[in-house]
């Protein structure tokens, strides 16, 4: 029969048992439209903050990705080095999707002022290249400056480091370490800048010295330790890391991304994911359930009425589709105005970051270096968390629904 | 021709442990066309006779055949198909569907049924009118008195042409004009359609007016009655 068919008629009649109880219905609209706008700005303001981090530590010194001798980034030795090939400079140097590149030398020394002597971690770059790719150059302390062109014994070192030393910009410090060779490689080096990261291990350790003099100290013989790769989108990090993979030897060359070189800062990722999650879910149970309320009261109250339209040659499947209409009917406009209100505030915070610059030095203690937490809405979180709530919205009420379609008619009818 | 055929009919119910005997051996039958009321007082069984010919309820033990249909065995799917297609239900409290308008009320038949737009809409104000409701016909429920709903929810019940109409207590909770003029229209309805009315009622007015009145008793027919 064409009318047991008729696709209008439970969504009509749902959508006018929704309005029938307008208040019941707006506070439950309420209760979706604050779940769902929280639960995007929450996951706006993680996804922002965790790409902001990504992002403040890629530019701080890793790279997105960093291409090394197989061993490298594990032993953290000078000894684990390498020639790269043409192929590989072209491809880096032609790839549309790569910003910068920059060569470097990596090695432990000792740092010596006077009677003071600290270990440090030595980094050769060539500044030209180096400041395309990382922003230590942004990080210098007044009085200061980075390295240039021109350098030839000059090294920038992190603020504690100089403290610990003792020095300051125009001292000469001498360093010791050993060549690439197996020599011992030495020099005396003039500080030109400090700088201020606000990473700990950074500030207390590294130093930056002209690539070229390094090549001679440490007796390199054209051979780098690392290329560290800055890339246009973090995004493209995996497909950029597997093409360069592909022109390379894996026996010899290891090619790693931000991931692999900042396992602490995935770790804290995914552990701060799991934490949002759990806030996630208890919003969804709170909207869940609201939606299961309003839904049960309003199947308890309309028994007598479901009772009549059952009697009346209704089948119970009608009752039930109607029900669930009602239901997907809330959670839409429910979805539609917390979409609304969650990109809204979380717009208004991409713009507006969230600011902990007034407490650097208590976040430093945590080795948090990002102070700024934009919110950042992606697509994945608009569809996921409207899906979640229409799914659950679905699920909480079916069974009210089921069961106002397994009603007796005769029994319903009599429901005072 | 009998519409209605019921043998040896049975209902036990059990409430709270207690076994409620409410029909207990009843055979009738019922032609086409009878204005039959159906009385007794309150636990005479009227009730659940009615719902057990109306298919919204199961027998214990006996036979109920509608036109060419035997009730007993049929599942719950094909009693409803039966309802929406051979029975309209005219009830006590009137019972109208509180979102729908008088017009959308009656309609709602018609739209399970299948009739296209423009004819269940012609067909169902037709009724309306017929039953003096065209003013009231974009009103809802809650706007109309309660003669007025049961005039609707006769209109409900008439509007797809049923061989059988079923009326538990329809004047109930109408006063005596109201209940009149209702019965009134449901007689003259029965006589220009030739729609079978049974009806279930104590009230007087009902069963002075019934061509055929049977009086329940216990569960058991104390007395049947034909008028004309």
């Amino acid at each position: 029969m064409k009318g047991r068919n008729d696709y209008l008629l439970e969504p009509k009649l749902a959508w006018r048992n929704v309005w029938k109880n307008k208040r019941r219905t707006v506070l439950t609209l309420l209760t979706i439209v604050v779940g769902c706008g929280m639960i995007i700005f929450m996951n706006a303001i993680a996804t922002g903050g965790h790409e902001q981090m990504i992002t403040d530590a890629v530019e701080i010194n890793t790279g997105h990705i960093q291409i090394h001798e197989k061993g490298f980034w594990e032993n953290q030795s000078i000894d684990y080095a390498f020639v790269p090939d043409d192929d590989l400079l072209k491809m880096l140097s032609t790839d549309e999707r790569i910003a910068a590149i920059t060569k470097r030398v990596n090695a432990g020394a000792l740092l010596s002022f006077g009677n003071n002597t600290y270990a440090a971690m030595v980094q050769a770059v060539d500044p030209e290249y180096e400041k395309k790719v990382t922003v230590i150059h942004e990080k210098i302390l007044e009085g200061g400056r980075y390295l240039n062109v021109s350098d030839r014994t000059g090294i920038v070192v992190g603020k504690v480091l100089a403290k610990n030393l003792g020095v300051a910009v125009g001292d000469e410090v001498s360093m010791i370490s050993q060549g690439f060779d197996g020599s011992i490689a030495a020099d005396n080096l003039t500080i030109v800048g400090l700088f201020d990261t606000g990473n700990p291990e950074l500030d207390q350790a590294l130093v930056i010295m002209p690539l070229a003099r390094a090549m001679e100290t440490f007796t390199m013989m054209g051979y780098i330790n690392s290329i560290a790769v800055r890339l246009k989108s973090v995004d493209d990090m995996p497909s950029v890391r597997s093409d360069i993979m592909k022109r390379t030897d894996a026996e010899e060359i290891e090619v790693m991304g931000w991931d692999g070189l900042m396992p602490e800062l995935v770790q804290f990722i995914i552990m701060d994911d799991a934490g949002a999650y759990i806030t996630d879910f208890i919003l969804l149970m709170i909207v869940a359930f609201g939606i299961l309320n309003t839904i049960q009261m309003s199947v308890y109250e309309r028994i007598r009425e479901f009772g009549v339209m059952l009697a009346i040659g209704t089948r119970p499947s009608q009752v039930r589709t109607m029900i669930l209409y009602e239901s997907v009917f809330i959670s839409l406009i429910g979805i539609a105005l917390g979409l609304l209100l969650g990109s809204a505030v979380s717009y208004y915070f991409s713009i507006h970051p969230i600011d902990y610059s007034d407490y650097a030095e208590e976040m430093k203690v945590w080795g948090m270096s990002t102070l700024l937490f934009p919110a950042r809405i992606t697509a994945l979180n608009l569809w996921v968390t409207s899906l979640f709530i229409l799914v659950l919205a679905f699920v909480f009420s079916f069974f009210p629904a089921q069961r106002a379609s397994k009603l007796r008619p005769i029994e319903a009818i009599r429901h005072l | 021709m009998s519409i209605i055929a019921i043998k040896a009919l049975v209902k036990d119910y059990d409430v709270n442990g207690i076994a409620v005997n409410a029909v207990r051996g009843i055979d009738m039958t019922i032609d086409k066309g009878e204005f039959t009321a159906i009385a007794g007082p309150s636990g005479s069984g009227k009730t659940t006779l009615l719902n057990i010919v109306g298919g919204l309820d199961y027998p214990t033990s006996g036979s109920v055949v509608v036109g060419d249909r035997d009730l007993s065995g049929m599942s719950s799917s094909e009693l409803s198909d039966m309802r929406l297609n051979n029975i309209g239900f005219i009830f006590q409290a009137y019972n109208l569907i509180p979102v729908l308008s008088a017009l959308e009320n009656v309609e709602y038949i018609l739209l399970l049924q299948g009739v296209s737009k423009k004819e269940r809409q012609d067909r169902a104000r037709e009724i309306l009118i017929e039953v003096g409701l065209e003013k009231e016909i974009s009103r809802l429920p809650k706007d109309m008195s309660g003669g007025q709903q049961q005039r609707v929810a006769v209109a409900r019940a008439i509007v797809s042409e049923p061989e059988i109409i079923l009326a538990d207590e329809p004047t109930a909770n109408l006063d005596q004009k109201t209940g009149a003029n209702l019965l009134d229209l449901m007689h003259e309805l029965n006589r220009k359609k030739n729609i079978t009315f049974l009806f279930s009622t104590h009230d007087s007015m009902v069963m002075e007016r019934a061509e055929r009145l049977i009086q329940l008793s216990d569960g058991m027919i104390a007395s049947d009655e034909k008028r004309r």
